[in-house]
């Protein structure tokens, strides 16, 4: 009796056992993932396998840094093989994956991770001009990348080289999120700087930072002219002093300086020019009377210069007129310079005419050969008494009353 | 007798000569006129600015700290612009297999990392319908001449519909990293290497809100003299202050409404309706009724691409009501079962999922449902919405089996008939329809059922219309008719005799 019992509850439990062994191979189907290998080296076959005993072929989805694809697998016997895309191995990053079967949610992951190579060395610098003088800098990035065009995972060490006049500098740098960066500060002088940067025995190519000077400092000018005398036809040449910063270096040419000339009446005058070396010059036509300038220049919101001096004596000392064709012809002349000289052709001589102290007429004539003749012409000076006055380099003569018929 | 036949030749001929010079005349001007008509001087140099939004996932920066130059906002702008605008083109690309717009976005050689993707994708007959929601992006550096940027992306999630042959084969939504260096190319923030450094299946769980205390017993509403443009020109908040105290004196409690997608501005919420919407709830507040909102009426895209925007829309109105006092629930779409065949049920049933999410994210104290169209689908989304609703416009017969069967497949949560009704008209159209005594009884028996089933319930509808729009029912004039009696109230203002059954 009690054999029975027991023979009843070992057979229950043998059917219950089996039976439980059952449901399980229903619900999941048998498919194991059989390489372990979950980093990859960018580039490599990465084929995934499966064992199954089944014959199913379920496509298996995988996701990577770019985008997402199905694969088909092909299989040998009890092997599923899935061999992951190029495109796919050959980019890093983490690589999702997804069996797509209905009975079994088989998922998994692995990395591909860049080949331990440098290819090319990625290389981006600005700004491309800076400042002397230590404050302003220039910054180097550099992204190392593999042959398949992946950047070195971080603190990757770089080397960041640059050379300056005497100086050659390298500094290592380590990657972090996939660059490595410096600032490249100039240093006192102005020149070029040529900066270049290697990992992993791989150089970069040759980049040039131009290292301009700083804003210009004070500077001093100076005139230089014929001869002293104001004869409104020679030409004085101003020059400043050789313009620096305030590191020596002399200034970027074509920096812009202006002149400004102020004379005896306050009336302005302004000429300009561009420096080479560090020098501008500018010119500006002797006045025509006698006449003091003083001279300042600027260099426009940085720098400017002292104030120079300059005097102008008369040429002219007095002139001769004479009066001929019913006084209507009026000659003015000989202007003689200062060396009794006829004056060069071109000295303005200005004729007022006046009746009652009312201004009637202005001539305007230059000179030619030393004379200047004025016609008083009949049909707008009528037959009368005019005051005349002449006006020349700052002296001016008048005649009263002069008779016209 | 001749001189008067002659007269009236000679008046005929006048008459006719003045009227074909008018002709030549007046055909002389218009064509002079049409050849002085042209493009507008203001729209010659193009310069107008035609932009918008088609891709807004939820975009969060962390406090800037990045290495290299401070960004500016402008600069930061431009760049959150240009990414999103990367991811967009990447997944039309996927979507379509075509490259169109990416060498926009991606520098030379990040290209053709997608162009191999998509020529693999083109052999193998692969589509990818995909879309992010989120994005938790870190400026790590941004170099000294503003042309270099590098990003992290965290926690992006993307949800992605993978199509063999055109059947669907994997639906999946994943949450990743992605380390991001961008350069200033031509004046576009371009991809140059991206790199996702970790990702994860991603499912996220909303608990569900009790719903032991609802006890719904409302209407359907629409203002009478604007049905379906409840927020429009017309709004006035005296008229619905008036109806709502009708519906509280009629011993009910709630009403339901419709936030319309289009009207309501889509992904850029038109804030004048935003504001008419609170002036109801607030109207709702003062007479004592409860509101229900329905979001997305009239909306019937789905489209995976079309996510982003649906969100913001919906991101915008429940997160500026939700701590209204007269907020019952919400209601994320009406009867979107009615577009399972034109749409597809995966993307309809995908599309509900994410607003489901989205909304339960934003408001936690509020329970969701979906107004669906019959009782077959109610058990649709049923562990995911907090209470179900469906609607009712079938024979009353049967509908005292149908709610035993929700309640034997859905024990556990409150069941709303969402919508019932019956139409009084029996016009032209429809001779043989139920009068308003008809109607009366249909409510009648309505009532008992819901009764016996202590089922809660929001009838359709308070008043008769005198126009029904097209896109409520169609063209047809049978259906509009009969659209226009389903009230308690008729045109006249007067109650019919299914008013005395609008409640218990």
């Amino acid at each position: 009796m009690r054999l029975k019992h027991i023979y009843i509850l070992l057979l229950g439990l043998i059917v219950l056992s089996s039976y439980t062994t059952i449901q399980d191979n229903e619900i999941t189907l048998d498919i194991k993932l059989l390489t372990t290998q979950t980093e990859f080296e960018a580039g490599s076959t990465i084929v995934l396998k499966f064992s199954t005993s089944e014959g199913i072929r379920p496509k298996l989805y995988c996701s990577s840094s770019y985008g997402s694809t199905v694969v088909t697998p092909s299989n040998e016997g009890t092997t599923l093989s899935y061999s992951i895309p190029k495109n796919i191995s050959k980019k890093t990053g983490q690589v999702h994956w997804k069996l797509l079967n209905d009975a079994t949610s088989l998922s998994g992951q692995f990395k591909i991770v860049p080949i331990q190579e440098v290819v090319s060395m990625e290389t981006y610098i600005g700004p491309p001009s800076i400042e002397a003088g230590g404050t302003d800098y220039t910054m180097l990035v550099v992204i190392p990348t593999d042959s398949l065009d992946n950047a070195l995972p971080d603190n990757t060490t770089v080397d960041a080289k640059h050379q300056f006049l005497l100086n050659e500098t390298s500094d290592a740098i380590l990657t972090k999120n996939s660059i490595a960066y410096k600032n490249i500060y100039s240093e006192e002088k102005s020149g070029r700087m040529l900066i270049s940067s290697e990992s992993k025995n791989t150089n970069s190519k040759e980049f040039t930072i131009t290292v301009f000077p700083a804003i210009p400092t004070n500077f001093k000018i100076s005139a230089l002219r014929p001869h002293n005398y104001a004869d409104g036809n020679q030409v004085t040449t101003f020059e400043t002093s050789i313009i620096k910063d305030k590191q020596n270096n002399v200034v970027s040419d074509g920096t812009y300086v202006s002149f400004y000339i102020t004379n005896e009446k306050s009336n302005s005058l302004k000429t300009s020019g561009t420096t080479i070396n560090g020098v501008a010059t500018a010119k500006m036509i002797h006045p025509d009377y006698e006449t003091q300038w003083s001279i300042k220049a600027y260099v426009d919101g940085m720098a400017e210069s002292d104030v120079i001096t300059l005097d102008y004596n008369k040429v002219i000392e007095d002139f001769e007129m004479s009066f001929s064709k019913n006084n209507r012809v009026i000659t003015v002349g000989p202007l003689q310079s200062f060396m009794k000289q006829m004056i060069p052709d071109g000295l303005l001589v200005k004729l007022l005419v006046y009746k009652d102290d009312v201004l009637l007429e202005t001539l305007h004539k230059t000179s030619i050969d030393g004379f200047v003749n004025f016609n008083l012409n009949p049909n707008s000076i009528k037959n009368d008494i005019y005051k005349i006055v002449i006006t020349t380099a700052g002296l001016e003569k008048t005649v009263n009353a002069l008779q016209l018929w | 007798m001749v001189s008067r036949n002659k007269n009236i030749v000679r008046a005929i001929l006048i008459a006719s000569y003045l009227v074909i010079i008018a002709l030549i005349v007046s055909g002389i001007s218009a064509l002079f006129g049409y050849l002085n008509t042209g493009a507008d001087r203001s729209a010659m140099l193009h310069t107008e600015i035609k932009k918008t939004e088609q891709y807004t996932p939820k975009i969060v920066w962390t406090p800037l700290t990045n290495e290299g130059r401070p960004i500016d906002k402008n600069n930061l702008n431009a760049l959150e612009h240009d990414y999103l605008d990367a991811w967009y083109v990447k997944h039309v690309a996927y979507k379509t297999n075509t490259t169109a717009g990416i060498k926009d976005y991606y520098t030379d050689s990040a290209r053709l990392n997608l162009y191999d993707m998509i020529a693999l994708n083109t052999d193998e007959n692969i589509t990818i319908e995909s879309t992010t929601l989120e994005h938790h992006p870190t400026l790590e550096f941004f170099s000294e001449d503003g042309q270099l940027a590098v990003l992290t992306d965290n926690d992006v999630v993307e949800y992605k519909r993978v199509f063999q042959d055109v059947n669907m084969i994997l639906e999946t939504t994943e949450i990743s990293t992605y380390k991001i260096v961008m350069l200033l190319e031509d004046g576009f923030w371009r991809i140059r290497h991206l790199v996702k450094t970790a990702t994860e299946d991603y499912n996220v769980e909303h608990k569900t809100i009790s719903t032991t205390n609802l006890n719904i017993q409302g209407i359907n509403y629409y203002p009478q003299a604007t049905p379906w443009d409840m927020f429009g020109d017309s709004f006035s908040k005296d008229t619905i202050a008036k109806d709502f105290k009708i519906i509280k004196d009629a011993g009910l409690n709630t009403v339901r409404v419709f936030v319309q997608y289009e009207d309501f501005g889509k992904a850029n919420i038109n804030n004048t309706k935003l504001d008419k919407l609170k002036q109801t709830l607030d109207a709702a507040e003062t007479a004592q009724l409860d509101v229900i909102v329905t979001l997305f009426d009239f909306y019937g895209n789905y489209d995976v691409l079309d996510w982003t925007l649906n969100m913001r829309h919906a991101e915008t109105i429940v997160s500026s009501l939700k701590n209204h006092n007269a907020l019952v629930g919400w209601d994320i779409k009406n009867e979107p079962n009615l577009d399972f065949e034109s749409r597809g049920k995966t993307t309809v049933m995908a599309w509900l999922n994410t607003m489901i999410n989205l909304v339960k994210s934003i408001d936690d104290q509020h329970p969701v449902t979906i107004g669906w169209s019959n009782t077959q689908s109610a058990t649709l989304l049923k562990d995911k919405l907090d209470f179900i609703s469906f609607h009712y416009y079938e024979e009353l017969d049967d509908l005292d089996a149908a709610i035993k069967t929700l309640q034997t497949e859905i024990p556990n949560k409150a069941l709303v008939m969402g919508e019932f009704g019956e139409s009084s008209y029996d016009g032209f159209w429809n001779p043989f329809g139920s009068s308003d005594d008809d109607q009366a009884d249909y409510h009648k028996k309505a009532q008992a059922i819901i009764a016996t089933n202590n089922l809660q319930y929001v009838s359709w509808t308070l008043y008769d219309f005198s126009k029904i729009p097209k896109e409520v029912v169609g063209r047809l004039p049978w259906r509009k008719n009969a659209q226009k009696q389903f009230g308690f109230i008729d045109k006249n203002g007067a109650k019919k005799a299914s008013f005395k059954y609008i409640s218990q």
